[in-house]
């Protein structure tokens, strides 16, 4: 194979940095059957690229990140650094945290020079590298302040001094711009775009976590988008726009719709779901959730595109989706591809009494299966009370790919918004209600 | 020829002016630190100096501040080996998930164990080890005061290294940081806060072993050691109320200092360690701390240490996985021989348990219950006005800030300086020890549930607070719905605290010794002190045991559950 220099853009098939192969993880869930988050999932980062992992919160894109770096190691498959399999951590990364991660109690300069320190540097090395690393990011002046008194936007440019102090190979950024302001946001995705560009310089690579659709166009060179539950790559989508990018220019907002035809195609899908053996999930969305969509739908003449609900509502996509799923579930809208639209039931819902919302909402939820289950044990039983256990394990059984703990919460709200069952939240028996 | 002169003046201004800095602070800094070497160098040739038969302890005020200082060196030794046992136990149990699961209930048992109940089999043991100097007797009492202070602080601790946020122990990992730096940097500042307050309520409740420990007379041996403690049991062998009243005097003053001096500065400093961006409303300050910041010489000694402490240690990859093998196999090591000692005590205990007939069981299972009653009825008691007060204190800003000092002080003075007055006063009155012993528990327990009701009703929310008011809600429904439950959580740690105390009471409460006179009621506490008083170990032994149990149990049974109930129904943090 011909040597491969990390140099210009244009190489975008040398040969991995690091890379996984079959990849399944999963957690161990208190009791029963462990959780699956990943599935099957083979991923390559190659030299000079940005990489963003992209879908709904649940879809294990953290995880992945933390697999790639050797903080978690997978269940099955193999993690390969530089064509070798990867043992312990990776060597020579950034990495920075969504929450920043900086040391309440360090100094700016501090939680620079820990992990320079922790390197083994020489001290005027230490020094000379944290204070150009805090100049790049345009922390100049605040060397000596702590954490508690920067803003999150500041934080982050800490968090990110950092990772570049270490000139790493990778820099891997978990969501790191979802606690920033949106202005901030703006300048720290070109500053970091800068920063990478300077081609004589580290990180050669980045590979970045996000859930923000536009965030992706602008920054990556490919798309990789994750199917959630358990998490899966659906598809990779290759970015070759012209740097510097614009926000408005034609090819970025095509590439921006296609994103969006793909996760609604995938989130909500048109055909529904054949109702078989298995009972269906049901979303974990709140009733005051779903209400709230159908009176924010029954005020914009009963249809809007969805990721318009989700930027007025200003909700992450993922969160929302669950909402519309739930909605849906219920036969109270409907989604025709980007559309949210009210279903006639969901109008009449929306113009109900309160009481008469609460028999609608019964009628509704009683045709689901996971409601009848619990209803038919119910009446088997002598005193009508069920334990949360045995209705966990009843949920295990059925929708093993959930995290039940989760479904049995959602179960609950539905249930009590019914008036259909009652829960004792100290002696944690279910009860019947209606 | 004018410039240079100016420039000259300038540069001697300047000097003149960095060496004014060198101001009173540095001066009276230096001062105490040469008074603490010459302090260390005194207390050595206490230590090895020829063992007494029985001290001489001279009334007189003159020689009061030199057996305040004996005192508060003997609770700040027991104090460092506190904080190391803390670090090494705590830290081990928080990182060898194989060690944790012996070493955290083991901590659960040792904290159950009434301190005094140890007093005679260590005094006796030490004093053997060291028979020609007072060392043996000085280590004896350090270690019955380690005893009362280590192991809410090692509990303290290992909770802390245990949650440590998942994030920001990623970044260490991630950085490689060696298992130093990550003490260093990590683990060790943030457990600093809860360290910090637990290391206070412990050198508070050191107070107390300290004064019975210093008093401490074995049959017809005298195991006194020169301090306050026994100084106090002088002056009330001898009836001299003067001395009695310095003797108070010199704790009070010994308590403030300490709190203003060391305490007060330690947790302003320790803000730095808040991990939550908010909390904590009210600034902490302290006097001291400001003036220590502003002296010089601190400040060239924190730099030379800071450079000392920055050479770089090149890494070697091979060299750092050969020493965390090392330090696998050394805990490993450690382990076996902790499990090792574990059961060659137990097969001691059970030696010395199988002389004991079983009547005397049985005897010791109704002295049990006796003192399980005081115990509960002392608690109810502190809080029958405990509960009423701490509300009025922590709900009143302007009360809290005047008394909550006071209230401090007042519970970090150790109950058994105050015993024989207290016992003169029952006597007069004509009260028995079986019902005074309640009072001489309360003496020490109450502070706790007090403290921790302050502490519940400054946390109570303003906005629940203002709904009542506006709901107008009278004072007894306020106190139903509102107060009461929003204080149970702390309700409940201060029963606890307060019930552990007075078990440990137990033992010198129900078992006197007044003007030369012993007094005594049935009880557990009673039983182990005549045991120890007669030399039966085994009698000692049964007792000891049987207390632990109990107290293990009712904390199983009854604490925990409480607790348990507190922080799911009435945590307003949830």
């Amino acid at each position: 194979m011909a040597e491969v220099m990390p140099t210009p853009r244009a190489v975008a098939n040398g040969e991995p940095l690091c890379e996984l192969r079959h990849v399944d993880k999963e957690f161990p869930q208190g009791s029963g059957t462990p959780l699956k988050v990943l599935s099957d999932v083979s991923l390559a980062i190659r030299p000079d690229e940005v990489v963003a992992l992209l879908g709904p919160s649940g879809c294990g894109k953290s995880t992945i990140l933390r697999v790639l770096a050797g903080l978690t190691q997978a269940t099955r498959g193999e993690v390969r650094w530089h064509g070798a399999p990867l043992e312990g951590l990776v060597p020579g990364i950034g990495f920075v945290f969504q929450s920043f991660a900086l040391y309440p109690w360090m100094s700016v300069t501090e939680n620079v020079e820990a992990v320079l320190r922790a390197k083994g540097l020489p001290p005027e090395e230490v020094s000379a590298r944290a204070a150009r690393a805090i100049q790049t990011v345009g922390l100049a002046g605040f060397e000596e302040a702590f954490p508690r008194e920067l803003s999150g936007g500041m934080k982050q440019r800490v968090g990110m001094a950092r990772a570049f102090s270490l000139d790493p190979e990778l820099l891997f950024m978990d969501e790191p711009f979802s606690q920033v302001d949106a202005l901030t946001a703006e300048s720290l995705r070109a500053e970091v775009l800068d920063i990478w560009a300077a081609k004589d310089r580290n990180p050669s690579s980045i590979v970045m976590v996000s859930h923000d659709i536009k965030e992706v166009a602008y920054m990556a060179d490919r798309i990789v988008v994750l199917d959630a539950n358990p998490g899966r790559v659906r598809t990779v989508v290759v970015n070759d726009l012209p740097r510097p990018r614009d926000y408005r220019s034609p090819g970025l907002l095509q590439l921006v719709d296609r994103l969006h035809d793909i996760i609604t195609g995938m989130e909500m899908p048109d055909v529904p779901v054949p109702a078989g053996a298995v009972i269906e999930p049901i979303p974990a969305a709140t009733p005051s959730e779903i209400v709230g969509l159908l009176e924010y739908l029954d005020a914009r003449q009963g249809r809007e595109e969805v990721f318009r609900i989700a930027s007025d509502t200003h909700r992450e996509f993922g969160a929302l989706i669950t909402v519309v799923n739930a909605a849906e579930l219920l036969d109270l809208v409907d989604t025709p591809r980007r559309m949210v639209v009210l279903s006639p039931e969901g109008q009449a819902f929306v113009r109900a009494s309160p009481e008469d919302r609460i028999t609608l909402w019964r009628e509704k939820i009683v045709k689901l299966r996971v409601f009848q289950l619990v209803k038919e044990a119910l009446a088997r039983d002598e005193r009508h009370e069920l334990s949360r256990e045995f209705v966990l394990e009843l949920l295990a059984l059925h929708l093993p790919d959930e995290s039940y703990e989760q479904v049995f919460d959602t179960f609950i709200g539905w249930a009590r918004f019914a008036d259909l069952f009652s829960y004792d939240d100290q002696t944690e028996t279910v009860g019947l209600q209606h | 020829m004018r410039r240079r002169v100016t420039n000259i003046f300038g540069a001697a201004a300047a000097f003149l002016d960095r060496s004014r800095r060198f101001g009173w602070i540095d001066a009276a800094l230096l001062l105490a630190a040469l008074a603490g070497a010459f302090g260390v160098a005194r207390l050595a040739a206490e230590w090895t100096g020829a063992l007494r038969p029985a001290v001489e302890i001279d009334l007189s005020l003159r020689a009061l501040p030199r057996y305040t200082l004996l005192s508060l060196s003997r609770g700040l030794a027991a104090y460092v080996l506190s904080l190391l046992f803390t670090l090494g136990y705590g830290w081990w149990a928080a990182k060898d998930p194989l060690a944790e699961r012996v070493l955290v209930p083991l901590l659960d048992v040792l904290q159950s164990i009434p301190v005094l109940g140890f007093m005679p089999g260590l005094v006796l043991g030490l004093v053997a080890l060291f028979p020609h100097s007072n060392a043996g007797l000085e280590l004896a009492s350090i270690v019955m005061i380690f005893t009362g202070q280590a192991w809410n602080m090692t509990f303290s601790f290992y909770h802390s290294v245990r949650s440590v946020p998942r994030d920001l122990g990623e970044v260490a990992t991630l950085n490689r940081f060696t298992g130093w730096q990550r003490f260093r940097w990590v683990e060790l500042p943030f457990s600093a806060i809860g360290l910090v307050w637990n290391s206070m309520m412990s050198v508070a409740g050191g107070w107390f072993f300290l004064m019975v420990s210093e008093a401490f007379v074995l049959g017809d041996h005298d195991f006194r050691l020169p301090g306050l403690g026994s100084y106090m049991s002088v002056a009330v062998a001898r009836g001299d109320g003067r001395a009695m009243i310095a003797a108070v005097v010199a704790m009070t003053v010994m308590i403030v200092a300490l709190d203003q001096l060391l305490w007060r500065p330690v947790v302003a400093w320790s803000q730095k360690f808040r991990v939550e961006e908010s909390g904590q409303a009210e600034a902490m300050e302290s006097w001291f701390l400001d003036l220590v910041r502003r002296s010089r010489v601190l400040h060239w000694a924190r730099g030379a240490l800071g450079h000392a402490s920055r050479r770089p240690r090149p890494r070697r990859e091979r060299a750092a996985r050969r020493s965390a093998a090392l330090a696998r196999a050394a805990s490993l090591l450690l382990f076996v021989a902790l499990l090792g000692g574990l059961a060659a005590g137990g097969a001691a205990l059970v030696h010395l348990l199988r002389a004991l007939p079983g009547a005397e069981w049985l005897a010791l299972g109704g002295a049990a219950f006796l003192t399980l009653g005081r115990v509960l009825v002392s608690t109810a008691l502190g809080t029958v006005w405990a509960l009423p007060a701490g509300l009025a204190i922590g709900l009143s800003p302007r009360l809290s800030r005047v008394l909550q000092p006071v209230v401090q002080v007042v519970a970090s003075f150790p109950a058994p300086m105050l015993f024989p007055a207290v016992i003169a006063v029952l006597a007069a009155a004509g009260v028995g020890l079986g019902w005074g012993s309640m009072l001489l528990m309360l003496l020490g327990t109450q502070w706790y549930v007090l403290f921790n009701v302050v502490a519940g009703a400054t946390a109570i929310p303003a906005d629940l607070r203002e709904a009542a008011r506006v709901y107008r809600l009278g004072t007894l429904q306020r106190f139903r719905e509102l107060y009461f439950p929003s204080v149970f959580p702390y309700l409940v740690t201060g029963w606890i605290t307060a019930a552990g105390g007075a078990w440990n009471a137990s033992i010198v409460s129900e078992y006197v010794t007044f003007r030369g006179d012993t007094l005594m009621t049935d009880g557990l506490g009673a039983r182990i002190s005549a045991a120890a008083a007669a030399g039966r170990f085994p009698a000692l032994a049964g007792a000891v045991s049987v207390m632990a149990l109990v107290v293990v149990l009712f904390n199983r049974l009854v604490w925990r559950r409480l607790h348990r109930v507190a922080e799911e129904r009435f945590s307003l943090t949830r």
